[in-house]
């Protein structure tokens, strides 16, 4: 198991190598630089000066891989959008209310997706199931900023009970939060229904029923865990998509968050700050992908011991 | 199942209990759109269009515009222009302060400038397309020394400044010259505008909170300015997120923003919900079409005249864009001072004249006529909505009136420019938004070659002329001559005059809130006049 682990980090640095390189390669290779992008260019002369000032005049080589070695040295250098702090202080700051929004957007969506989710298996084919379909199918097919404007609409507009938009006080959180935990809600459901169902129409069912157990202790001891396996699989991901930031959301409730700065980073030509969001977001992933084998492996004995 | 039910019930106790929160809005605070998410330095003397917040509140310049464009002194109590008219001096009011209580001078101006001319200045152009400062163009070439700069402060409340020829408009001209602390400059150089702890204002307001993740802002009255327009709210909250009709309309909706911008989509609903509270305001611009004059088929100015007939400005306006834009009829837009009503009437659709001048070109009905491509730029705001729907317009109304077949290129900002700088193509649609408030910003577009390539003598000298006239009537009947030669030669045809709209609380009272005489109301286009001018019933 150890050396599996080892095996995986491996492959996380050999990943993150790939992708930095692949990224910096695209950055460069899109027209424009971070002073052309004006309504007014600067001149020639001084956008040489600028450039030079950044180490941009560089050779690309030796510009990845200077980055590269602040990198290693957890220095990912200054945002041109934002030269009076760090990458990683500006990623501290912003990345706050993104992880605040997403982390409790997938916390509160998801079990209620579980929960709706096995609701629907549960009563096949009644009305539970066709709300709660119609309910998952919703939530995944009405785009995020929509939702986003009918709870702005009916909560801050019509009722009145709470703020449209901005951040700061718990109660500007509660929107933007509903309006994040739809899209876990709706995608849990959906894969729990059908994990459940895919269960519960197994032989040990059966045979667990025949033995006597409870209907609750089937449900919870042996169907869920054994319907958890594709869950796991969905979680770790989409905990990292929520919580690296929702630009429309974000927008929408003027939330002070990350999501913005993934887009002002390629408009800008921002090269620093788009290469640390890229590689924050790999790294993310790769440990997600880890994290959730090692969750197979914990919950299906077939995989420990294949391994 | 009991289980579960239990579980939905607590889910929505909490649920309840949560949203018995109900926003606060203080009622002296003005809840107001900002105008970009991105900017980085609040400081107007270091970047224009990178800009962080309104620095154009919170530093005090040496003149501005007030909301019937009258200039007013600011910073600078009066000025004078030398007999040669190269020459001019500003005198600042005495007793200004910066918030940290060291004494404004004029050095801080100086000083603005200097800094602006050697660092890459976003908008150095300015200085040497609008002001003409002496040694400009060297001086931002890094040919000469700074200073040579026809810019000096013989003492702390004197400010002269030479220029290359007479302008006469220059007054005007230093309504966007903001002083720059050089006591905190020197401390931490242009990082100084980049944190809320460093921010030293010389204006009306200061900067009390910054989310940097947005821009947004707080601002309150700065207890040490002691100049005019002072400030009658007592914050501000300055918001560019909400500068999206489809965020601020919401808000606006909810009580938390005082004014906010609408998209065309949203205009009847606004009219219906909230009677009487929409205001416009031309925005001093112009869209137009320009073309290459010595590429064919455009260097037969009769081809350039067939095309302004074709184009039907009262229909565009009242149909495509409806709400969105005013008939373009002549460079500048109305309101804009120098514009010449009368000579608008020269703008006459007229598909027949439009037929006959194309035949007489050589192309009757079109036949013959190339297939020709007008390039737009990729731009967001008002020219973003208007653009789009207005080239599909001209495009069916070309085709139908006189034949011909006119594709169109959407291009990034940049490689616009590029094209119409270096004449890669022979048609554009352009957009012009004013800069200062004087004729000569409109007409200096063509003038010399401008951004344009334009080069007709006749035009030139009349520019040149009205430029340098110290006598208003004498510049603006100057002007009007050269307006004619551009019509006489075809060389650009002015289409729309782009207005934005707005729905504004009927808390926000005060004169700045209200229309001008020609019932424009201007908001956050004459931020400083706007915010020192409104206050909070």
């Amino acid at each position: 198991m150890i050396l599996y682990i080892l095996r995986r980090l491996l492959s996380v640095v050999f990943t993150f190598i790939v992708v930095s390189i692949i990224i910096f390669l695209m950055m460069h290779a899109v027209p424009g630089g971070p002073f052309d992008g004006n309504d007014m260019p600067v001149s020639p002369e001084v956008r040489a000066k600028l450039m030079a000032q950044l180490g941009l005049d560089k050779p690309l080589p030796e510009q990845y891989f200077r980055y590269m070695w602040g990198v290693l040295h957890l220095d990912f250098g200054v945002p041109f959008q934002s030269p009076g702090e760090t990458v990683l202080q500006l990623l501290g700051r912003a990345w706050v209310p993104s992880l605040t929004l997403g982390g409790l957007g997938v916390l509160i969506g998801a079990p209620l997706g579980i929960l709706l989710g096995m609701a629907a298996a549960l009563r096949r084919n009644t009305w539970i199931d066709y709300l709660a379909s119609a309910f998952a199918t919703l939530g995944l097919t009405i785009p995020v900023f929509v939702t986003s404007m009918l709870l702005i609409l009916i909560f801050a507009v019509w009722l009145g009970w709470l703020p449209a938009s901005g951040w700061g006080k718990p109660e500007k959180w509660i929107l933007p939060i509903i309006a994040y935990a739809t899209i876990p809600m709706a995608t849990y459901a959906r894969y729990t229904r059908s994990a459940m169902l895919d269960v519960l129409t197994r032989p040990f069912v059966t045979v667990l029923r025949a033995k006597g157990l409870s209907e609750r202790r089937i449900l919870f001891v042996h169907v869920l865990r054994n319907a958890a396996l594709p869950l796991v699989t969905v979680f770790l991901p989409m905990f990292i998509g929520t919580a690296t930031g929702s630009i429309f959301v974000e927008a929408m409730f003027r939330v002070p968050g990350l999501g913005a700065y993934f887009v002002s980073s390629i408009e800008t030509r921002d090269y620093a700050l788009e290469m640390s969001l890229i590689l924050m977001i790999t790294t993310m992933f790769c440990i997600a992908y880890l994290l959730s084998d090692l969750a197979y492996a914990l919950l299906d004995p077939r995989i420990r011991r294949r391994r | 199942m009991t289980f579960l039910r239990s579980l939905a019930a607590a889910a929505l106790i909490g649920t309840s209990a949560l949203t018995g929160f109900s926003p606060a809005v203080a009622q002296e605070t003005v809840y107001a759109a900002g105008d970009t998410t991105t900017g980085t330095y609040m400081d107007y003397m270091k970047t224009v269009y990178a800009r962080a917040g309104n620095p154009e509140i919170t530093q005090i310049p040496l003149t501005s515009f007030d909301k019937d464009f009258q200039l007013n002194a600011l910073a600078a109590e009066s000025w004078s222009q030398s007999e040669d008219g190269l020459t001019w001096t500003f005198k600042l009011r005495p007793g200004l302060v910066w918030s940290d209580g060291t004494p404004l001078k004029a050095s801080d101006y100086i000083f603005a400038l200097q800094h602006a001319a050697t660092t890459g200045y976003d908008f150095a152009w300015y200085w040497g397309y609008a002001g003409g400062i002496k040694n400009w163009g060297p001086v931002t070439e890094g040919k000469a020394d700074v200073a040579t700069l026809g810019i000096s402060a013989p003492d702390d409340l004197t400010i002269v400044v030479n220029t290359e020829t007479p302008k006469p408009y220059l007054p005007g001209v230093v309504s966007l010259w903001y002083p720059v602390p050089k006591h905190v400059f020197d401390k931490l150089g242009d990082d100084w505008s980049t944190n809320v702890d460093t921010l030293v204002a010389s204006g009306p307001f200061m900067v009390k909170e910054w989310e940097k993740s947005n821009n947004s802002m707080v601002l309150v009255k700065n207890p040490t300015y002691t100049g005019p327009w002072q400030p009658t709210v007592d914050e501000l909250v300055i918001d560019p997120s909400l500068g999206a009709p489809e965020v601020g309309l919401p808000a606006f909706m909810a009580g938390e923003a005082d004014f906010a911008y609408l998209n065309a989509g949203q205009i009847p609903f606004v009219e219906k919900q909230f009677p009487g509270q929409i205001t416009k305001n031309a925005v001093f611009a112009v869209s137009y079409i320009s073309f290459d004059l010595e590429s064919a088929p455009f260097d037969n100015v009769n081809v350039r005249k067939a095309l302004a007939a074709a184009i039907n400005r009262d229909e565009l306006t009242a149909t495509v864009l409806k709400d969105l834009a005013i008939p373009g009829k002549s460079l500048l837009p109305p309101g804009y001072p120098g514009y010449n009503e009368a000579i608008t009437s020269q703008a006459v659709f007229d598909p027949a004249k439009a037929k006959a001048l194309l035949a007489e070109a050589g192309y009757p009905d079109g036949k013959g006529f190339p297939e020709v491509e007008i390039w737009y730029r990729d731009q967001g705001g008002y020219n973003g909505a208007i653009t789009l729907p207005m080239l599909q317009y001209l495009q069916a109304q070309f085709k139908d009136i006189l034949g011909i077949t006119m594709n169109i290129k959407i291009l990034p900002m940049k490689d616009w420019m590029d094209g119409l700088t270096g004449r890669k193509n022979n048609l554009f649609l352009a957009p012009y938004e004013y800069d200062y408030i004087d004729p000569s910003n409109f007409y200096g577009i063509f003038y010399n070659g401008g951004r344009h390539s334009h080069h007709v003598p006749a035009y030139d000298e009349l520019v040149a002329k009205a430029d340098s006239s110290p006598n208003w009537e004498d510049r603006a009947a100057l002007y009007q001559q050269a307006e004619q030669v551009l019509i006489d030669n075809a060389s650009m045809i002015p289409v729309v005059h782009p207005i934005t709209n707005a729905v504004v609380s009927k808390d926000l009272v005060g004169e700045g809130a209200g229309p001008n005489k020609l019932g424009f109301t201007p908001l956050r286009q004459l931020a400083l006049y706007f915010y020192t001018h409104v206050d909070k019933q």
